[in-house]
């Protein structure tokens, strides 16, 4: 295991690579980056510090700290935005944190081939900000856009909320360089190309390594796909009487065929009893509302005007009431923020109590969707009967494939957690709670995670029973590219891949 | 089964507890707890992009969400305000954070909550102020405000400099401005010693127009910057001083010719000395937009310039003004005035707030570098600004990037056929 100590010499020769004003060890540098968004067991935030935080600015000064951590055995954590909410940029046995945030550079706009290549450290937003100009933008659309930085979309393998339309970061990253665990700087893409989309030569390493959370190496720099600025953008919100209706109307939207689709999107009955009763950002609906299904379409004006006919057909074909052009397109654009502050909930007397968000994500087929959502809310109302913590702010679903609207959804469970009442007692609960939901998944032949990745407590442990037969292939990967384990050690439970000694 | 985040490690950093929050930590922690907890449960970082300082610097430590993280840290024992005190430099107070932040944008409208950024970085200066650990350039500079009574603006290393109250109304010389009066127009220490066509130009304007004021009898800086930072008790005596002197000599109206001077009378007065301020304050960006309005003032020398608009954090972010200054603009015949919205605008900045330029000059450099390289995306050959404070560190930077630098009444007084006088520069 790596638990080499990051000793004097070791900071020093840190400083060597970086510079003075690229090392960080007092307290508060370490504190402000032991966690991220989600629930975090306060009681116990000195365990999740780093030894050491390093700012670099280049590849060749990530290699140097890769390689030093390397020869000494010492873990290295990467962050970027730190925003993932499956706690990937929290270190779990200290070792040297690489905040990625200062090589934020834009290197070449390519308006011929239609590329950009990035820095890990640029924000989406900021990106698109200097790409306005030239009428192109980065399609990748999260609802953390104005904070998730490029590293960390690739660090995640996340998703898009215009996927549908544009694809996912793994298919928005068209190559990029990535430091190995043994400090070698390597080039991935399809093939070799840096600006090719499409090969057939070699192994695909680019998504070997996408989504890997940072346990394969650190990406410093990344060529993506430009594509042309929408001229124009539709969004329509269904309202139903009933879940089953505004599910099937879902299906419908998905399977039309429309090319200019750049997602769907439904709240489950409790996620809208929620929003009603403690979102302040709710525009009261009637009473019958118990669902809602929606959807955006993204393209030339010609294509959304006519496609926008069909949408407006589709989603009231099975009884969906149109929410009105007042409140359309406005949730649709505060789709970024709009649902990232809920700041209380309640326990079971109704009371109202100061809460954190917490959001989990899967992957599931369409036809599981409803026996699971189910399942979800079971769980949580068990969950919540026992312990004054929880509480359950309701599920949503979102297409889920890349141009590929149908066939399996993301779907995510949003629930309060009373953190600041957490003891160790009250954090294991919830960990258990997270591990149900996700076995839940595993038995309906899902994926336990669409976006966030699984490399949280609850979520980790499950990994080699999803991953089957293959997690043997994923061990041996991980040993051979990482000989020492020092990559985001503690993770994933990879340290199985090291029984026996590194 | 061994849990993921069950960690097995020794931390190699000394942690040492900190030493128990004493009185002083302990109130603030208490008085901050609710803010920082809404921002700690969230955590989502939307204001880390906007931020002028974090775009410069990229350290979390500087972000808004640190600067909340770390009130719960001490609140657990983790922490102590020495640990964090150059982190709580790193601000200019611009307000971009709690614009950007949904807890603002969502709930605010709802519950008029906002999370309160600026409040906590000047809390925790004043605790810095309290405790004797406030930094080496702030307290010299504040030394020195309360011994000139007005800010060293022209620099603080030779006492000989022009500064200080037997000069504060050089800058008036030859434009026989009354004292005292029912109006008077403030200026500020900026103003009054540094860019001294800006106070000329809004007094000619104002000339022009038959709008009557006169100018304060005895005026010590307002206390603002003092206030931003950490020196509450010098900033309260010196805004003493100030209300006093208007009582004195029967003020009513205050014209505030800078943004920083604004907010100060409109909130932190206000907050000093509860009903007994009943100043009316007037922003001099509003009340030159009526003047143009009434025809009062007219502005017909034209001005062959291609501008953009620099909206002053504490006009735009802090204030909401944003309509007015552009309207003037509209104004002035001759111009091409390449606007860039006020939503875009809450990432821009001057670095010239806050305190920042004293103790990080080479921050704010770099935030007006920055806001320099967007004008000049634009093509334009002058950045017009509002808040004589922007205005060196932008023109610093202007002078690397060929991009004049002027102040909205300089140009108003130019267009309405005023020659200014005074400098713009030292
Ligand atoms: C309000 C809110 C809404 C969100 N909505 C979405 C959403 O719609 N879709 C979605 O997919 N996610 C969403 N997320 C989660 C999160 O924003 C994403 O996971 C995002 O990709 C994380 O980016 P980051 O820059 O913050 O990365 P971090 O949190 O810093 O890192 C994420 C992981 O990537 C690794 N990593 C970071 N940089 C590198 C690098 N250069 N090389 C190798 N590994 C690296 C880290 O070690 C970590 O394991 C949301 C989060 C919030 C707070
Ligand atoms: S200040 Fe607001 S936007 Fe920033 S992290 Fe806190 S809650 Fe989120």
């Amino acid at each position: 295991m790596t638990t080499a100590t990051v000793d004097s010499h070791v900071v020093d020769r840190l400083r060597g690579i970086v510079g003075e004003d690229g090392v960080l060890t007092d307290k508060a540098s370490l504190f402000n980056r032991a966690r991220v968004p989600a629930p975090f067991p306060v009681h116990r935030w000195d365990e999740y510090l780093p030894d050491v935080v390093v700012l670099p600015r280049t590849a060749q000064q990530v290699s140097a700290v890769v390689k030093l951590a390397n020869e000494y055995r010492i873990p290295v954590v990467p962050r970027a935005g730190g925003t993932g909410l499956a706690d990937g940029a929290v270190p779990l046995r200290g070792g040297i944190l690489v905040d990625l945030k200062r090589m934020d550079q834009i290197h070449e706009i390519d308006l011929v081939n239609n590329t950009v290549t990035v820095g890990p450290g640029i924000n989406l937003e900021t990106l698109n900000r200097s790409l306005k100009q030239h009428g192109v933008m980065y399609p990748d659309d999260p609802a953390s856009y104005a904070v998730a930085l490029v590293g960390g979309r690739i660090g995640t393998s996340g998703l898009s909320l215009l996927g549908a339309r544009y694809g996912h970061p793994r298919d928005l990253v068209i190559s990029f360089e990535i430091v190995l665990p043994t400090g070698e700087i390597i080039q991935v893409g399809d093939g070799g190309g840096r600006k090719v989309r499409k090969s057939s030569t070699g192994y695909h390493l680019k998504q070997l390594f996408m989504g890997h959370q940072g346990t394969l190496g650190i990406v410093t720099e990344a060529t993506l796909e430009l594509v042309p600025r929408a001229e124009a953008e539709f969004a329509a919100f269904f309202l139903f009487d009933d879940f089953d209706k505004a599910y099937r109307t879902f299906a419908k939207i998905g399977k039309s065929g429309i090319a200019t689709l750049g997602g769907v999107m439904l709240f489950d009955p409790e996620k809208v009893d929620y929003l009603r009763r403690d979102d302040e950002a709710y525009i009261v609906q009637p009473k019958w509302v118990k669902s809602v299904c929606a959807a955006a379409l993204y393209g030339t004006r010609p294509e959304v005007e006519a496609a926008s006919k069909m949408l407006m057909e589709l989603g009231r074909s099975l009884g969906g009431r149109y929410i009105g052009d007042e409140i359309a397109p406005w949730d649709w654009a505060a789709r970024h923020d709009r649902y990232a502050n809920p700041l209380h909930g309640r326990d079971a007397n109704g009371q109202v109590l100061p809460m954190s968000w917490h959001c989990e994500d899967a992957a599931v087929p369409y036809s599981e969707v409803p026996a699971v959502l189910r399942k979800w809310h079971e769980i949580t109302a068990r969950y919540m009967e026992k312990y004054e913590l929880f509480d359950d702010w309701g599920c949503f679903a979102y297409s889920n494939g890349a141009h590929k609207p149908w066939g399996d959804l993301l779907l995510e469970i949003d629930l309060g957690l009373w953190e600041e009442k957490l003891d160790e007692e009250g954090w294991q609960a919830f960990v258990s709670l997270k591990r149900e939901i996700a076995q839940t998944v595993l038995d309906h032949g899902g994926s336990i995670t669409a976006c966030h990745g699984s490399t949280r407590t609850g979520d980790a442990e499950l990994v080699p029973i999803e991953m089957g037969a293959s997690w043997e292939v994923m061990k041996l990967l991980k040993r051979t590219l990482d000989p020492n384990n020092i990559m985001n050690p503690g993770k994933q439970c990879l340290d199985e891949a090291y029984q026996g000694g590194v | 089964m061994t849990t993921a985040d069950h960690t097995e490690r020794k931390n190699t950093v000394d942690l040492a507890m900190p030493k128990p929050l004493d009185e002083v930590e302990q109130a603030f922690v208490d008085k901050w707890h609710e803010n920082a907890y809404g921002c700690f449960s969230s955590g989502h970082k939307f204001c880390r992009e906007v931020c002028p300082v974090t775009q410069v610097t990229r350290n979390e430590n500087h972000t808004p969400t640190a600067f909340h993280a770390n009130v719960v840290a001490m609140e657990k024992g983790h922490l102590n305000i020495e640990d964090v005190a150059d982190d709580y430099v790193h601000c200019t107070q611009c307000g971009a954070c709690e614009l950007r932040c949904p807890n603002t944008l969502m709930v605010g409208d709802f519950y008029r909550a906002r999370t309160e950024t600026v409040k906590v970085v000047r809390a925790a200066r004043a605790m810095l102020v309290d405790k004797g650990l406030d930094r080496e350039k702030w307290k010299q500079w504040n030394r020195l405000t309360d011994e000139l009574k007005n800010e060293p603006v022209l620099g603080v290393d030779d006492g000989s400099q022009p500064n200080g109250q037997a000069y504060v109304r050089n800058w008036a010389e030859g434009l026989d401005i009354p004292i005292g009066g029912e109006t008077i127009m403030f200026v500020d220490c900026e103003a009054a010693f540094y860019r001294t066509s800006l106070p000329r130009a809004i007094a000619q304007i104002l000339q022009k127009a038959g709008y009557e004021f006169g100018l304060m009898n005895e005026q010590w800086c307002c206390g603002g910057p003092a206030a931003e930072m950490g020196y509450v008790e010098q900033s309260m005596r010196f805004a003493r001083h100030n209300i006093d002197d208007w009582r004195a000599s029967g003020v009513k109206r205050i014209i505030a010719i800078e943004p920083h001077d604004y907010v100060h009378f409109t909130e932190d007065y206000p907050a000093y000395f509860g009903d007994e301020f009943d100043f009316e304050v007037i922003q001099i960006v509003d009340l030159v937009a009526e003047l143009i309005r009434q025809g009062r003032l007219k502005l017909t020398v034209p001005i062959d310039r291609v501008v953009t608009y620099h909206d002053p954090c504490r006009l735009n972010k802090r204030k909401g003004i944003h309509e007015a200054p552009r309207e003037i603009l509209r104004a002035i015949p001759g111009l091409t005035f390449k606007d860039v919205d006020r939503v875009t605008q809450w990432a821009y900045c001057s670095g010239g707030g806050g305190g920042l330029p004293i103790e990080k000059p080479e921050i704010t450099a770099e935030i007006s570098r920055r806001r320099l390289e967007k004008a000049a995306e634009l093509e334009v050959d002058t950045l017009v600004s509002a808040c004589v404070w922007s205005e060196r560190p932008l023109s610093a930077a202007g002078e690397e990037a060929g991009i004049e630098v002027k102040d909205l009444m300089e140009m108003v007084a130019e267009s309405a056929g005023i020659e200014i006088g005074g400098r713009t520069r030292a």
